[in-house]
């Protein structure tokens, strides 16, 4: 029975609505890749058929060790997360604190529409989310021991789904509690000012706008189909061709779109790039498809020893200047004393 | 042959026949579940007696108990100070009168067998079974009794139990720490701790000579009188247990169908009706689970039929009684949780209202109300069988020992004439931060579940909306 267990936790995320590989969501994704690929790009439905289902993209070594990643990880989830700091932890301490600063009484605009409460509560969280997974995922690119865990997703060559699951278990970590920080913030925040009057919109248990962008195809931002959007429309909200863009090894397109679903905090803070045709990206971080590239321990244990060979690095550089501030002082004191 | 109008009357008076029969069948349930009758098995006993189960001392005194939180709000504001307090001694401290029931009393069509004390048991009182150490969560280092008696004279003084100038609800504050000081304490710190030891009470012998139950038995009894349960409460739901105590379901409440409700038997007290109220949520079973150990103990005592315990058989016992302590402690918790809710509620509702210019007289004696019953409980908690240690000063301080008062001041103490002293208090923000911390203290350190007036509820509902923050994929 415990292997059914086992089994079933491994795989819920497909039967889960609030997770993006929900199997609803993903039948939706691929209706919208058949309309894409048939209106937009004049495919016969047999040619769509063939387009979405490539098994040059399905079989792929990089695909492959997607799906084996995904089975390591969820099992490191099993593990780590009750380890993990959970949004209530932080929700309660923040709550707690809010008591004690007492600046506003707690409850204070409780006697607001509950519609508007929860209204707001609804965006809020969403805005909330949406703007600190832009920031962690600039830094993941900006900061070197971060880039190197975070480069185990940008090593995929070929596009899926699945690739968001190719994550490093620290870089996990690190998703994790940003989402419990903001969690744990929004909520906490809104109950302390709006007391038990706090809602969520939701439809299937999903935040309404979590779920308006899961049915509007955020699975085809990891795949091979490059839907692009109206130029407008890709400043306000990504566009899967502009999510691939990000995964091309190409130069000009380093450090964009580090949006998750709006594209605004790209275009405010100067990383927007809008989309290009798909077929003139090559995807990856070296281009390269050979089998080291995305073997397990390529992904699992490489960017640990890349961290430990930075930090050592970082080490003897702080050394060295110890040193040399050492010797300057050292130098004061002796042309002082000859004084 | 009969007409079908006659058949239908023949099954009518039938039906109407077996009615009474039917209902005061339904209402006993099964009487092996029920606790007692049990046979006398004390070796060489002569008399009539065959049932050797007795608490009608326990129950005296939680008649007295329920009579004495009546009588704490009968004072005038002063005029009636002497009378009222020497009325409540009475009922506190003992009395040669036989005193009336003041509660539980009948009520129209919800009759109550006995009326006076004596008809339950003679010379009872309250003051010599009151936990006897020291009180550390009231002002004065006072011990059990003496904090009671203290509140006594104080509640004579009121106008009708409560005093505005400390925010003290005295019925609740008297009646929540006696039945913790009284009834836990005797059950869980005495009866079910050294007296199931080997040589104190033995079961080869009489409790005291004479008698017509072992020395185990009535042990077990009078701490299963503390606890407060109908004899028949395992055939009865936790809400059908609560309505007893509330005197709404009278079908139930009388298991033998005579009419009467007969306070021995037939009526839940103190913490069996907390026990109850949280149970009926669905979310714990402390009401059962208690009375059941009770009842297999019990069973457990007459099967040894008069005879000394075994080691094996006592260490059975002693297992039930940590069952009977450990859920006990529980609902005393989950009220002091409860009321924690209750009182930062109330606060909120002050401070909208007084952000609005409304009158807060109506709502501060409701938070007074709750606050009482706080203070009891968390008062009462401490009155068991282990010390609480650094659980007990967390709690005390975090209550304070009254209420924040709309002044921003609180009683810090007494003085040496007995007077309260009152010192500037925490901020609103920071007293409710602290019931905050009262809940978390009862969840971390009693697992309390029914968790009634939980003010982190709403946050949980949230988080478990919004979902796992443990994700580890890349958008």
């Amino acid at each position: 029975m415990w292997f059914l267990d086992f089994f079933s936790n491994i795989f819920e995320h497909f039967s889960d609505p609030k997770k993006r590989i929900f199997l609803g969501y993903i039948f939706i994704s691929i209706g919208i890749a058949f309309f894409w690929l048939i209106l937009q790009k004049k495919l016969s439905l047999r040619q769509a058929f063939w387009k979405i289902f490539d098994k040059k993209v399905f079989f792929s070594k990089s695909s492959k060790s997607d799906y084996s990643v995904f089975v390591i990880n969820r099992i490191f989830t099993l593990f780590i997360s009750p380890l993990l700091l959970t949004q209530m932890a932080i929700a309660t301490i923040i709550f707690h604190l809010l008591h004690k600063i007492d600046l506003f009484n707690a409850s204070v605009f409780s006697n607001f529409s509950k519609v508007w409460i929860v209204l707001l509560f609804t965006v809020f969280v969403f805005i909330l989310d949406d703007i600190t997974k832009y920031f962690v995922h600039r830094w993941m690119h900006k900061w070197p021991i971060l880039w190197s865990l975070h480069k185990v997703h940008h090593s995929a060559t070929k596009l899926t789904p699945l690739t968001i699951y190719r994550t490093h278990p620290l870089e996990g970590i690190v998703f994790s509690l940003r989402g419990a920080f903001t969690q744990g913030t929004s909520i906490s925040i809104f109950v302390y000012l709006f007391g038990n009057s706090v809602d969520l919109i939701t439809i299937l248990g999903v935040n309404i706008i979590v779920f308006t962008f899961n049915i509007a195809g955020s699975n085809l931002r990891h795949s091979h189909i490059g839907i692009r959007y109206w130029n407008w429309l890709e400043y306000i909200f990504i566009s899967p061709a502009q999510h691939q863009l990000h995964h091309s090894i190409a130069e000009a397109h380093h450090d964009k779109n580090f949006g998750a679903s709006l594209a605004l905090w790209d275009w405010l803070f100067g990383s927007l790039h809008h989309s290009t045709d798909i077929e003139s990206l090559t995807l990856g971080v070296d281009g390269s498809e050979n089998e080291r590239s995305h073997s397990l321990h390529t992904l699992y244990i490489k960017p640990l020893g890349e961290i430990i060979f930075y930090s050592v690095e970082k080490l003897k550089i702080l050394k060295i200047s110890i040193c040399q501030f050492g010797i300057r002082i050292q130098n004061k004191f002796y042309a002082l004393v000859k004084q | 042959m009969l007409s079908n109008k006659s058949k239908l009357s023949a099954v009518g008076l039938l039906v109407a026949g077996l009615s009474p029969l039917m209902i005061a069948g339904m209402a006993y349930g099964d009487s092996s579940n029920n606790y007692g009758p049990f046979p006398v098995t004390v070796k060489g006993y002569e008399g009539s007696a065959t049932n050797s189960v007795s608490y009608s001392g326990q129950i005296a005194r939680h008649v007295l108990h329920d009579s004495l939180k009546k009588l704490a709000s009968a004072g005038d504001g002063g005029s009636n100070a002497e009378a009222a307090e020497a009325e409540m001694m009475a009922y506190f401290a003992g009395s040669d009168k036989n005193k009336a029931i003041i509660s539980p009393a009948s009520k129209d069509d919800y009759q109550i067998k006995q009326t006076l004390m004596n008809s339950l048991s003679k010379g009872k009182k309250l003051s010599n079974k009151s936990y006897k150490g020291v009180v550390n969560g009231w002002p004065g280092q006072m011990t059990g009794p003496e904090v009671l008696e203290f509140m006594i004279k104080k509640a004579a003084m009121t106008k009708g139990g409560f005093d505005t100038s400390t925010g003290y609800n005295y019925p609740q504050l008297i009646s929540k720490f006696a039945m913790g000081a009284v009834f836990y304490n005797q059950a869980v710190d005495n009866y079910l701790d050294e007296k199931l030891a080997a040589d104190n009470k033995p079961n080869s012998k009489p409790y005291k000579d004479g008698k017509h139950y072992t020395g185990k038995e009535h042990v077990w009894d009078e701490a299963f009188g503390y606890w407060g349960a109908a004899a028949h409460t395992l055939n009865l739901s936790a809400k059908e247990s609560y309505e007893v105590a509330k005197k709404k379901n009278f079908a139930v409440s009388d298991a033998n169908g005579d009419g009467l409700i007969d306070l021995k038997s037939e009526m839940t007290f103190a913490h069996a009706y907390y026990a109850s109220s949280f149970d009926k949520g669905g979310k714990t079973n402390y009401l059962h689970t208690v009375t059941q150990a009770f009842l297999d103990g019990r069973k457990l005592i007459t099967a040894a039929n008069g005879e000394a315990l075994t080691d094996s058989e006592r260490a059975k016992l002693v297992a039930y009684a940590d069952v009977i302590g450990e859920n006990w402690e529980r609902v005393i918790a989950e009220s002091t949780f409860k009321y924690a809710g209750s009182v930062y509620k109330d606060i909120t509702k002050m401070e909208e209202m007084l952000a609005a210019g409304e009158d807060v007289s109506k709502t501060f004696a409701k938070y007074s109300k709750h606050w009482g019953e706080l203070k009891g409980f968390s008062m009462a908690l401490q009155t068991g069988k282990h010390n609480l240690g650094e659980t007990a000063v967390k709690l005390n301080r975090l209550i304070g020992f009254g209420p924040v008062l709309l002044n921003a001041s609180q009683v810090t103490g007494i003085d040496s004439n007995g007077d309260y002293l009152k010192d500037e208090a925490l901020s609103w923000g920071e007293y409710k931060l602290h019931m905050l911390k009262v809940q978390k203290l009862m969840i971390d350190k009693f697992s309390v579940v029914a968790r009634s007036k939980d003010q982190t509820a709403n946050m949980e509902a949230l988080a478990d909306k919004l979902g796992d923050s443990d994700s580890a994929e890349n958008d």
